[in-house]
């Protein structure tokens, strides 16, 4: 929670749904908790439109709200770290197309515009843009494969029910509803009638089975995914495909008998383990040698998996705590060698592993000229990846610096918080520039447009070849050339952000699993 | 130290019982003697007193006593103190004393203060605290000894103006020169680049040998892995060295390659170090692929003021 992230949330809401918004997003940030009419007086915007940017925020999950001191009144809430899946989004979209087929693909797309939605009217509109991308006579035709598709999301907890307003004694609704959802129907796949879908897609009225229930986007889920990829792809560089397929697998085992985000997972038996491999793949060329791969990746100094007994086997657990910490400690050297250079990322090696050590040591130890071993280590100073210590000799006063050793060491959180800290300050700008590179641009990239949309309706109504050459031409050489030269910076802008959200995905989990 | 015993007072009686009587054996008695008190002092670990040379030697006239102190004493054979009111002597090993011939006191007393030091030899400044000469007189000294090749001035590598002095026939001590990563007191920070860069390309080639290994990981980890010894042999072979490194050397680079992360020690049951190159667990973060990660002045960035996203000359750079 820093100036830096509260200016990076606000700009993300800003791009997303509009200046209002954004405003009102950031003055909730600023404040905390806070009641429907305090964001008026800070924001000067009329009710109407906090009240419209609340439910906006609430729709889409990036707030919540609750009774505050008097019961009356609602007071809400800003969930930063929600607004940062908002950056996530192709990410997101690009996991359930690969697991599960562009249907699903559309099925979440349609939950990611929409924030939540009942099942049937997902399902409905998803058709309707399968129609028009496959060009279909009926959209219809892909109802039963998009139910199914939605169901097993469900099943796979993708997607999650809405909590529904709770009933309260008098039947009357309260002043302010308390959201609830039980948790046995937290995830219970909905029953849909495909006739009724079909009667709805042709616009008239039918029960298509699933009044008052909503659903939405489990986030969790998705982070889960992306975590499990991180550990699965280390494991392999590591040690090779194999090794990294065991981590996939431990970690399904993981989540049978384990809260996926616990900081260290129950027991796993090798038998458990080499039963599930053989089910999967009776010629696995891993089979043979499992007991040495969970050898190697548990001696391995990544820390991943420990062996904690000897029954049915041998039993293992998945130290995610650890995991995340040897990662972040890889990730901050990373960042150092192309900051600073190989050799200061050796200096700070070195302090990581000896904890505590001395100027003197270090340029000794690293090998390094003690000029540049200086200079590299107080540039690391300087630039907070390192701490000093100091140790006094005498407790006096005026005792001379001979009097007391200077420790150099490592607190990793609070590097991770700083690197956090300038991934967002470096997305800011990222965003920033972006914005400024297409509002410069904004005239031309409108004329683009224009001239685009008129190419591709006189395409339609079957214009020749002549006359649609004739409209391209509209566009001046030069001109097209700049405008692939704007859009060139564009996406390299925008891959830029999708680059830095790995980085602070990885350092947020690493804070996550450090302070809970 | 080097102060005379006083001649005790000699009682009559005594001389009248042990005195030998005066003759040509006298001078080899005493030579005999001196040989029997010696043997004495050296198989003793501690000081002795007139008390034990009595018991040794019944028969020995104080007199003949003082002679023979007197004459070890000499030869640097043994030293004097002072224990109660009793004097003790204690052997110690001569220092050789022909090589500073003509040498007054003072010189010796340096040079033994110098030898003493060995070959990590003494600064100055320790040097004139110890031997409690004023500095032109000591100066004047240690110039005369180095003059006469008895003595050597080294240039420590710890400290660049920092001289010390030893011995002349000692080899310098590696703290003092540096080891074999020193030459005349400058680090040879290219020479370790590159052993540091053969040791990781060796270590390197065992990896990608075992890549297809088919008899499990375990082995093709243990294929993977070096001793020290085994890198010191190919370093060796490989000959870009002038000067003959030791294996620890060679422990030392490798533990370069350690902290550099691309490679991991471990140790075996007998305590020697096995290395093995290591893949980093991930690939380098997103943020170091945009302008800013790398970017020295992202502190002093902010949306006001000259340094700003908008007109950045990095990010622009970036961008064409």
């Amino acid at each position: 929670m820093s100036i830096q992230f509260g200016k990076v949330c606000s700009l993300i809401l800003r791009e997303h749904f509009g200046e209002i918004v954004g405003k009102v997003g950031t003055d909730l940030y600023k404040w905390g908790q806070k009641p429907l009419m305090s964001v008026v007086s800070s924001t000067k915007l009329s009710v109407e439109k906090v009240r419209q940017s609340l439910c906006i925020l609430v729709q889409y999950g990036l707030a919540t709200f609750s009774a505050g001191r008097s019961d009356r009144i609602a007071e809400y809430s800003l969930l930063p770290e929600k607004v940062f899946s908002l950056l996530r989004y192709p990410r997101y979209l690009y996991l359930i197309k690969t697991k599960f087929g562009v249907e699903a693909e559309m099925l979440m797309e349609e939950f990611l515009k929409a924030g939540f939605g009942s099942a049937s009217r997902i399902i409905i509109r998803a058709a309707t843009r399968l129609k028009e991308k496959k060009e279909l006579e009926d959209a219809s035709t892909n109802f039963p494969l998009l139910r199914d598709k939605f169901v097993s999301l469900v099943n796979k907890q993708y997607l999650m029910r809405c909590p529904a307003p709770e009933k309260t004694e008098d039947g009357k609704p309260s002043l302010i509803p308390k959201l609830t959802v039980a948790e046995n129907q937290l995830y219970l796949p909905p029953t849909l009638n495909i006739k009724a879908l079909t009667i709805l897609d042709e616009g008239n009225p039918a029960d298509a089975g699933d009044e008052g229930v909503y659903w939405r986007i489990n986030f969790d889920r998705f982070h889960q995914d992306f975590r499990d990829q991180i550990m699965v792809t280390a494991i392999s560089r590591r040690i090779d495909e194999n090794g990294g397929e065991i981590i996939r697998l431990l970690l399904q085992l993981m989540y049978i008998r384990t809260e996926a985000w616990a900081q260290i997972s129950n027991p796993i038996p090798f038998t458990e383990l080499r039963d599930t491999l053989r089910k999967q793949d009776p010629q696995s060329p891993i089979l043979q040698h499992l007991d040495q791969y969970l050898k190697v990746i548990e001696e391995d100094s990544s820390g991943f998996i420990t062996r904690v007994g000897d029954s049915g086997g041998g039993q293992y657990c998945i130290n995610m705590r650890k995991s995340f910490e040897a990662l972040a400690w890889n990730c901050v050297e990373n960042i150092i060698v192309e900051r600073f250079g190989s050799k200061a990322a050796r200096i700070f090696r070195l302090v990581k592993d000896r904890k505590f050590i001395e100027q003197e040591k270090i340029q000794q130890i690293a090998m390094i000229p003690a000029r540049e071993a200086k200079q590299l280590t107080y540039r690391l100073l300087q630039e907070n990846f390192l701490q000093i210590q100091e140790l006094r000799k005498s407790m006096a006063q005026n005792a001379g610096p001979n009097k007391s050793f200077f420790l150099f060491h490592v607190d990793l959180e609070e590097v991770a918080r700083m690197v956090l800290d300038f991934s967002y300050k470096a997305l800011y700008n990222a965003t920033t520039r972006r914005e400024l590179e297409s509002e410069e641009n904004r005239r031309l990239i409108e004329k683009k447009n224009k001239v685009d949309s008129i190419a591709a309706n006189m395409r339609l109504q079957g214009a020749a070849q002549e006359q649609l050459d004739e409209i391209e031409e509209m566009m001046a050489p030069a001109e097209v050339e700049l405008f692939t030269k704007v859009m060139n910076r564009v996406q390299k802008l925008s891959e830029a952000e999708l680059h830095l959200e790995q980085t602070i995905f990885l350092m947020q989990l690493f804070l996550n699993y450090s302070t809970k | 130290m080097a102060t005379r015993v006083k001649q005790e007072p000699v009682s009559p009686t005594s001389r009248d019982v042990s005195s030998p009587p005066p003759g040509v054996n006298h001078n080899s008695q005493i030579v005999e003697r001196e040989q029997r008190i010696l043997n004495l002092l050296q198989k003793s670990t501690k000081a002795i007193s007139d008390k034990e040379i009595l018991l040794e030697i019944p028969d020995l006239s104080p007199q003949d006593r003082a002679t023979i102190i007197n004459n070890l004493l000499q030869k640097g054979f043994l030293d004097v103190f002072k224990q109660g009111e009793k004097l003790v002597y204690k052997f110690k090993e001569p220092s050789c004393p022909s090589k500073i011939k003509g040498a007054d006191n003072e010189e010796k007393i340096v040079y033994s203060i110098i030898e003493k030091a060995g070959n990590k030899g003494i600064w100055t400044r320790d040097l004139r605290v110890e031997c409690n000469l004023d500095q032109t007189t000591l100066n004047k000294i240690l110039k005369k000894l180095e003059s006469e090749k008895v003595i050597k001035a080294v240039k420590s590598v710890a400290a660049a103006r920092k001289k010390v002095y030893m011995l002349y026939s000692l080899e310098p001590d590696s703290s003092v020169t540096g080891g074999a990563w020193y030459n005349d007191q400058d680090f040879e920070a290219e020479f370790v680049d590159v052993l540091n860069q053969q040791c990781y390309r060796f270590l390197h080639q065992k990896k990608e040998a075992v890549k297809n290994c088919k008899d499990g990981p375990i082995v093709a980890q243990n294929m993977a892995s070096a001793s020290s010894k085994d890198v010191w042999k190919y370093i060796s072979e490989l000959g870009i060295s002038k000067v003959q490194l030791a294996v620890q050397d060679i422990e030392t680079i490798l533990n370069t390659l350690v902290y550099d992360g691309k490679a991991e020690r471990s140790v075996l049951a007998d305590g020697s170090l096995m290395y093995r190159a290591v893949e980093s667990l991930l690939p380098p973060p997103g943020i170091v692929r945009t302008p800013c990660g790398v970017c020295p002045i992202l502190k002093q960035c902010s949306d006001i003021g000259s340094i700003n996203p908008n007109n950045c000359v990095y990010m622009t750079e970036w961008l064409e």
